[in-house]
Order: C-alpha cells, then structure tokens, then sequence
C-alpha cells in the first residue's frame, strides 16, 4: 500500500488516474470481505467510481487528491447508511455529510466506504456489532481493538492508506495499537463533531488512523479546524503538518510510573524498554513522573460516559430514528420495544448504569464523584505539562497485545480495564497518539504519546522521530 | 453494592429500555460488577461542591456568548420548498433505505 503523500502525488501529477486509485480499493475491499474480515458495513464499485469521477471534475490538486479514506460508521455520509453497528438504525440514510466528510472530499480524498465498529462506538474490541465481529488481519482468531476496529482493521490489512474513527476514550489509539498502526486522537474541539453521531458529549472526538505518523498527520490537518456547525471546537487554526526532524534534543519526556505496573505483559514491556532507550539516544531528557489520579480514570470513565451515553441514546425512540417496535399499543410500549430490540447487550449495560448513577440517592455517590475525579485527573497532567516542564509523556497503549476473541465478552469491567492507560487522557481532552513500536508475538505492541491541549503539531513531530527511529515490525524479546 | 434484578428492571423502565426475560438475570449481574468496580471512586476524598469539568483548551470557554443566527447545513427551502397554509411541507427526515 502505497503512502497517502504517494497516492496524492501521483493523482496530482496525472502518473495514475482517481478511477486507477478507486479500481484497485475496491479490488481490496471485495478481497477483505472475501477473507472474512468483516471491516465494511457498506462500499461499493459504483460509489468508489463517482468518487473517482467527482475527483476527476475538480479537486484533483488537493493534498488528499485521489486518496481513498474509510469511514467509521457513526460518522454521517448521504451517499451510504450510517448504522453505528446498531440494529436500531439499520438502513438510516443522514440527509447530510458530517464536517470531516465534506473537508476531506474538499482536499480530494475519494471515501471508500463505511467500516464496522462496536455499536454507537461503545467497547474495545469490535465484538459487539450487530452486524458481526471484526477479525484481527494477522490472526483471525483475535480481536483488533474497538470500537473503531473496522477502520484499524482496513489500514492494518493495506486496503486503504487512512481511515477516519472516533475517540470516546481510546477508541481509536487501542485498536491502532493492536493493529500495529498510527492512531491518532486530537485535543477535545480540535475537529468537528458535526456529523459524528453523539455518545458521549464531554469525550467524542473524530480521530485518524494512517499506517504512518506523516499520513494521520496530513488527514488531521485537513480536517481539523474551528466549523460554524458544531460550537465545540476550537478557535485555532487546522493542525500544521511538522516539518521533518531527526532527533529529540531539548525534548522531555514523562513516564507516568502508574502506567508500568509489575504486572505490565512482558512483551509490552519489553517494546516500551526498548523505546524508552531510543529515546535517550535521540537525545530527550527522559524523567520518571506521577499521575497520581490516574488509578481512578476507569472507574470516572465509566460513570461519566454511561451517563452521557444514557441521554444521548435517549433519541432513539422507534419516533425520530431508525426501526420501530412494538407499534399499535401505546407509546411506552413502542419505546420499549424499540430499544429493547433495538439495542444490543453492551449498549443496554449502559444505559442501565448511565440511568442508574444519574437517579435520584446515587447522583452524588457516583457521579459527582466521577466529576471530582475527572478534575483531578486533568489537573495531574496540567501540572507535569505546565509545571514540572515535561513535553510529552510516554506510556504503553495497552497492558497487552491483542487478545482473543470471547475471551473478555462475559466480564464487562475486563473488557474496560483494556482501556486502562488511554481513557485518562480522553477525560482530560488532550491529544494523543500510539504509534506502532516492536512485536510480541508476532502481534503490534503500540507506544503512546501524550501531548498537552493545542500541541498536537510538536506531538507528531516527536512521533515522527521516534517512528523513524524504532522498528515497529520488529520482534522484541523480554 | 449489590443491584437486584428488580432495581435493574425498575431504572431499564426510567431509560425505557424493555429487558427480556432471559437478558435480566445476567444483565442486573453486568450491571452490579460495573456499580462495584465504580465504587473505587469512594476512596477519593469528599470535597465541597464540584467545578463541572469543562474539556479543552481555553478557546472553547472564552466564545462570546451573544445571540448568533444559527448556520444550518442546509437552508430550509431547500428541504422544504412547499410552504401550506403557513406551514412548511417536509419530507420525511431520516427516510429509510429502500421505502
């Protein structure tokens, strides 16, 4: 698979055609679905040729020119239904393009087609879509992460070159990381949410998969940038490109201690001991620092996102969206049919606990706690970036390598705690990145970097350094 | 804490969410280890009061707050060129696939 920068160049340069670019994805695309990757919910020929077309007619000099990007099924597109993996709204065609579509398609880029994800973007494993597993491209036997799996599982496969997910608290980075690919999740407001459909309010954010640190920075910068539609985002202007770099002199990188506990998977350790060594010899100042909060970021997430999610699903009625249930009787009886139906057993878990820690005697046992955490946490990043004068920090992605399918679907807080070292920093809102840094296994194991609010430039750029520096392919032995 | 069946079904009525019977056993279990592991959050000490964390940077609190025209994707005759009897006349929003 050829770069992003590649793809656009030649397009540009009229050394391939879009309609080349488009025939070869959807060559990919129906190889994948072949292979029983199950990473599309939707795309055809047809749609990828107007794509072509429609790059052909106008926007053929674009950084994105003939790039195809695939994505995520929660993001809305007119020309495809947008599902968010749920029964519920099986068929659903938006009237609109969200804001991260028209952008891309505005710099060129062809959209390939929708992706599979854990329904509404709630797990961490993309098992729980209506509409059937993701399979991990280099063992079909695991998992690739989630909820954004079916656009980590395409980039990973080589299908297409970047893809488009969604970030509630590490939906994007956990997968990039299991997948052995760049993940990258802006600053809360970065980019719009216009068109994503809403989850979680206070975390959401639309976030880029690349299979390098250069092809997720050039989809960040294209789609970032303050829109009249959506009053989150922030004032600034689109996330520059980082001019390139080859080491890390005057750069301090933070290792959070609670991050690389004793019972860290070896391999995992191993991958970021390693890094952590290159890191010096790029010459960073590497320091040992304390989140001391961060122990309580799963359980905060866990109160403040069901609650979130709870009011935003309440919209999902059987009235205003979607399929309907239960039609004839009386309209509670429709409501409840339609969710319940509708609804799949992850979903439902949180909406019962979103509902649960926002009634009346255990608002302020759970969710003013949550809040009170969620300060707290924020605030302890806030010091070592302000502070203690520490640019980045550095943390595994995840405790582990991929894990199997199955083996986390009857243990719900198992399933959370694989988010144990991303959900601090969706809570906190800053920008994030994994980046692929060694094997075990022979499965990725995916290096994170945390960057402070706005500095999402300075974060790829040390990405970058970094990627050059440390094979991501490359076995690495305990 | 540990949730009962019934709670569970009483607060899936709150968020009127049917529960089928053969779900509810294992979704008050689901439920009650999710509310058990959250209770870590009583190790942290009570303060008074709570600042509702507001995410992002800085530019996202400081937006003039005056009243705006809100920009719409599409304008409405667009949507809706039949106008009735004061009254826009509008497709079905959100039509599904094939009807």
């Amino acid at each position: 698979m050829k770069s992003v920068a590649d793809i656009a160049a030649a397009v540009r340069e009229g050394r391939v055609t879009a309609a080349d670019v488009a025939h070869d994805t959807g060559v990919r695309l129906a190889a994948a679905d072949a292979a029983g990757l199950n990473a599309t919910l939707h795309w055809s020929p047809q749609l990828l040729e107007q794509e072509a077309t429609r790059v052909a007619a106008g926007t053929s000099d674009g950084l994105l020119a003939g790039v195809p990007v695939a994505i995520k099924d929660n993001i809305v597109t007119e020309e495809q239904p947008t599902t968010c993996g749920s029964r519920i709204l099986e068929g659903y065609r938006s009237p609109y393009n969200a804001t991260v579509v028209e952008r891309l398609r505005s710099a060129g880029a062809m959209i390939a087609g929708k992706t599979n994800l854990d329904e509404f973007a709630m797990g961490s494993s993309t098992e729980h879509s209506a509409y059937g597993r993701v399979r991990h491209p280099l063992d079909a036997e695991r998992v690739p992460g989630g909820s954004s799996g079916g656009s980590a599982a395409l980039v990973a496969a080589g299908v297409v070159p970047a893809a488009l997910g969604s970030e509630t608290g590490g939906s994007v980075r956990q997968p990039a990381s299991f997948c052995g690919i760049v993940g990258l999740k802006p600053g809360y407001g970065r980019v719009s949410r216009s068109g994503l459909v809403a989850f979680g309010s206070s975390l959401d954010c639309v976030s880029v998969f690349g299979a390098t640190v250069a092809d997720a920075a050039s989809l960040l910068h294209v789609i970032s940038g303050p829109d009249p539609y959506d009053a989150t985002t922030v004032d600034a202007p689109p996330v520059a490109i980082p001019e390139h770099r080859d080491h890390l002199e005057g750069v301090v990188i933070g290792l959070p201690r609670e991050c690389f506990p004793d019972d860290l998977d070896a391999g995992v350790r191993a991958a970021c001991d390693r890094t952590v060594a290159r890191l010096r010899s790029l010459g960073a100042e590497v320091r040992d620092v304390s989140l001391p909060h961060s122990r309580y970021a799963v359980a905060t997430y866990y109160v403040i996102n069901p609650a979130e999610a709870s009011a935003n699903l309440a919209r999902y009625d059987g009235v205003r969206y979607g399929q309907r249930r239960g039609d004839g009787v009386d309209l509670p009886t429709l409501y409840r049919a339609t969710r319940g139906e509708g609804f799949g057993a992850e979903v439902q878990r949180r909406i019962i606990t979103g509902t649960y820690v926002l009634s009346a005697g255990y608002y302020d046992a759970y969710y003013t706690r949550a809040q009170q955490a969620r300060n707290r946490i924020a605030g302890d990043f806030d010091r070592l970036f302000r502070e203690e004068g520490v640019s980045y920090l550095f943390t595994p992605t995840t405790p582990t390598v991929a894990f199997k399918a199955g083996e986390k679907t009857e243990d719900p807080v198992a399933m959370y705690l694989a988010d144990i070292f991303v959900c601090a920093v969706s809570l906190a809102g800053l920008p994030a990145l994994s980046i692929p840094i060694g094997r075990s296994e022979g499965l990725p194991v995916g290096g994170h970097f945390i960057g402070p609010a706005l500095d999402e430039t300075g974060l790829l750029q040390a990405a970058a350094v970094v990627e050059q520096a440390v094979d991501g392919d490359a076995e690495v032995r305990p | 804490m540990t949730i009962r069946r019934e709670e569970m079904l009483r607060v899936a009525a709150l968020a009127e969410l049917g529960v089928a019977e053969e779900d509810a056993e294992r979704l008050a279990r689901d439920i009650a280890a999710i509310v058990e592991y959250v209770s870590l959050l009583e190790g942290l000490p009570v303060e008074e009061g709570v600042r509702p964390f507001v995410p992002g940077p800085a530019q996202v609190r400081l937006r003039e707050d005056v009243v705006a025209p809100i920009p719409l994707a599409h304008p409405p005759a667009d949507m809706a060129p039949e106008f009735v009897g004061g009254l826009y006349v509008v497709p079905r929003l959100g039509a599904m696939e094939g009807e």
